[in-house]
């Protein structure tokens, strides 16, 4: 198991303090955090690379971590052979060890054909899986990953995280991965650490922190496009004329999150569970790939996500009257 | 289109200024002469002096400069600035000046002198001290940016694959930096070589090309000095051109 225990470090314009993390052993735990929130210096203070000003980690051996940065940090001097073999020369394993021993883990992430290339000519995906190699060949205790898939297309991606949760599974390696990606968060993790300007807010299972994210913070970063602030009384909060109900009866300061996925939409208003219902107008359609944002304007601003055939089927255009409508329970809050 | 073009003739009227002089020169030494001179002992010992002593310095340059490069490029410490201005100094002040205060550390009268009964003034040492003190920055500061442009994530990624600091330098930083250091240590050598000032105060003989074509304009006019110069000019020239091809290709 790794412990670390109040872990704090300061720099000019910038600190982590305070962090608590005990991580199982063979577990994937997945660091989840903004740009700028500190995910890395963390990383690299697990990895011994930087010193914390204070606090301790405990369960880390030197030498017994495969750090795998976001850029991969392939050696641009070697090709793909000497970079796999790297760590093995710096331990003076004998040289038909090494062959073998590259060449195994070339197999096992396929990438034996590629061996002799410059690693200035591969692809991101090729460079990743080199990178991985690399730490592999040395048969870590603890693989930390820095943002691993920022720089890969979609499907480069999806290969990766099941890369990722192969060798989870088959090298019972205890992984520390940081990212900003909520979603690959979701897909990845065993638990999640929520860390935002420097502190870790929520350390819990993905679906609670997806679910239930701890701060207005949190659920911002988690993709709550609905946030408001006011005050609760009688398990209702007034934003601009709407009278929001909560599953929270009285709270002098609060933010209230709804995920623009729980909320739907109709021409008339209809009879359902969902108590929250709010007539307004189309503003602004916004495509988002997969699916399209409605903005309407009901006094509050609502951001709705829905699919491609709602819009065509419902004729949703700039101007169209609807009816907005979701859940009680769908409405997190956060109190001050 | 117009962009390009302005451009163009901006840089061709440079590299015409830096060219004409050199050209007239050529086209004005008479080729016997020239031939004269190319097999004139005095002459090729002073070529071969000049050569060597700089790349005496050079090497010097690599062995302490290298690593205060590093140190520069990688941390930050009280009077850093302080000293990346101290490394520049013998590029702003004039090298006469420069050779004036290297007499008073190595001359006969020094405290270096006194204690050690060495003098190397009017030697080789000298020439290649006097290279040295002008022309160094131009290594630190080529290798210093080298350094710095290297992603301090690499050395860290050496680390956790179970280097030291020391093999992460070598097997790392050292290769990844190389071809700016060599480039840096070219220019050294070559502004070593074309060194006048220093040299002439800390050794007139054994005579450096630079001080013989000095002494044979002073002492018998443009028309002896310039076979001398030409053949610097070409074998510098040739030396320099084989240098970067070899370096290009690596």
């Amino acid at each position: 198991m790794i412990r670390i225990e109040r872990l704090r470090k300061t720099f000019l314009d910038f600190e982590i303090s305070d962090v608590n993390i005990d991580i199982r052993k063979g577990e994937y735990f997945v660091v989840l955090g903004p740009s700028g929130s500190g995910k890395t210096i963390l990383l690299e203070m697990i990895a011994g690379l930087t010193k914390p000003d204070s606090g301790k980690i405990y369960g880390v051996k030197e030498k017994g971590i495969g750090l795998i940065y976001q850029d991969y940090m392939l050696f641009p001097h070697m090709n793909v052979f000497n970079n796999i073999a790297y760590g093995l020369r710096i331990k003076k394993e004998e040289k038909s060890k090494t062959d073998i021993s590259v060449q195994a883990v070339a197999e096992e992430l396929e990438i034996t054909h590629l061996l002799h290339r410059s690693v200035q000519t591969l692809s991101g995906g090729e460079k990743q899986r080199t990178a991985i190699a690399r730490a592999m060949v040395l048969d870590p205790d603890v693989y930390l990953f820095d943002e691993p898939t920022a720089a890969l297309d979609m499907s480069t991606k999806i290969k990766t995280h099941r890369l990722f949760m192969k060798l989870h599974r088959d090298h019972r390696a205890t992984i520390i991965h940081v990212t900003h990606d909520f979603e690959e968060a979701l897909a990845l993790g065993d638990r999640i650490a929520v860390l935002m300007d420097g502190r870790i807010i929520q350390i819990d299972t993905p679906e609670a922190v997806f679910n239930n994210p701890s701060t207005r913070k949190a659920a911002d970063f988690m993709g709550y496009k609905n946030v408001f602030s006011g005050k609760i009384e009688n398990n209702k909060i007034d934003i601009r004329g709407n009278e929001i109900l909560t599953l929270v009866q009285e709270a002098k300061s609060a933010y209230i999150a709804i995920r623009s996925s729980d909320i739907f939409l109709s021409k008339e208003k209809i009879l359902s569970s969902a108590r929250n219902s709010f007539y307004g107008k189309v503003v602004k359609l916004i495509q988002r790939g997969s699916h399209m944002e409605v903005m309407i304007d009901t006094g509050v601003l609502f951001h709705v996500d829905i699919t491609y055939s709602s819009l065509r089927e419902m004729d949703i255009k700039p101007g169209t009257r609807l009816w907005v409508t979701f859940k009680t329970s769908a409405v997190k809050v956060f109190k001050h | 289109m117009k962009f390009k073009i302005v451009f163009s003739l901006l840089g061709t009227l440079l590299i015409l200024f830096i060219v004409i002089p050199l050209f007239q020169m050529m086209i004005s030494s008479d080729p016997g002469e020239l031939a004269r001179t190319a097999l004139d002992k005095d002459v090729l010992r002073s070529i071969c002096l000049t050569l060597r002593a700089s790349l005496w310095a050079t090497i010097i340059a690599f062995i302490f400069g290298v690593p205060l490069a590093y140190m520069l490029a990688r941390t930050c410490f009280f009077g850093k600035k302080i000293i990346e201005g101290l490394i520049d100094i013998p590029v702003i002040i004039p090298h006469t000046a420069a050779g004036i205060a290297l007499l008073m550390v190595w001359g006969r009268h020094s405290l270096f002198t006194r204690w050690t009964g060495i003098s190397i003034i009017g030697t080789e040492a000298a020439i290649s001290v006097g290279m040295f003190f002008v022309s160094v920055p131009f290594l630190i500061n080529s290798a210093k940016e080298a350094f710095k442009l290297i992603d301090v994530r690499y050395e860290k990624t050496a680390m956790t694959l179970g280097a030291s600091y020391w093999k992460t330098f070598i097997t790392v930083s050292l290769p990844m930096a190389r071809k700016s250091i060599i480039s840096g240590g070219i220019m050294m050598w070559a502004r070593g070589i074309s060194e006048f000032g220093a040299v002439v105060i800390l050794a007139y003989h054994p005579m450096t090309a630079p001080v013989m074509i000095f002494e044979r304009f002073q002492n018998f006019g443009l028309s002896y000095a310039v076979p001398v110069t030409v053949l610097l000019i070409i074998i510098s020239l040739v030396i320099f051109i084989i240098l970067r091809v070899i370096e290009d290709r690596k």
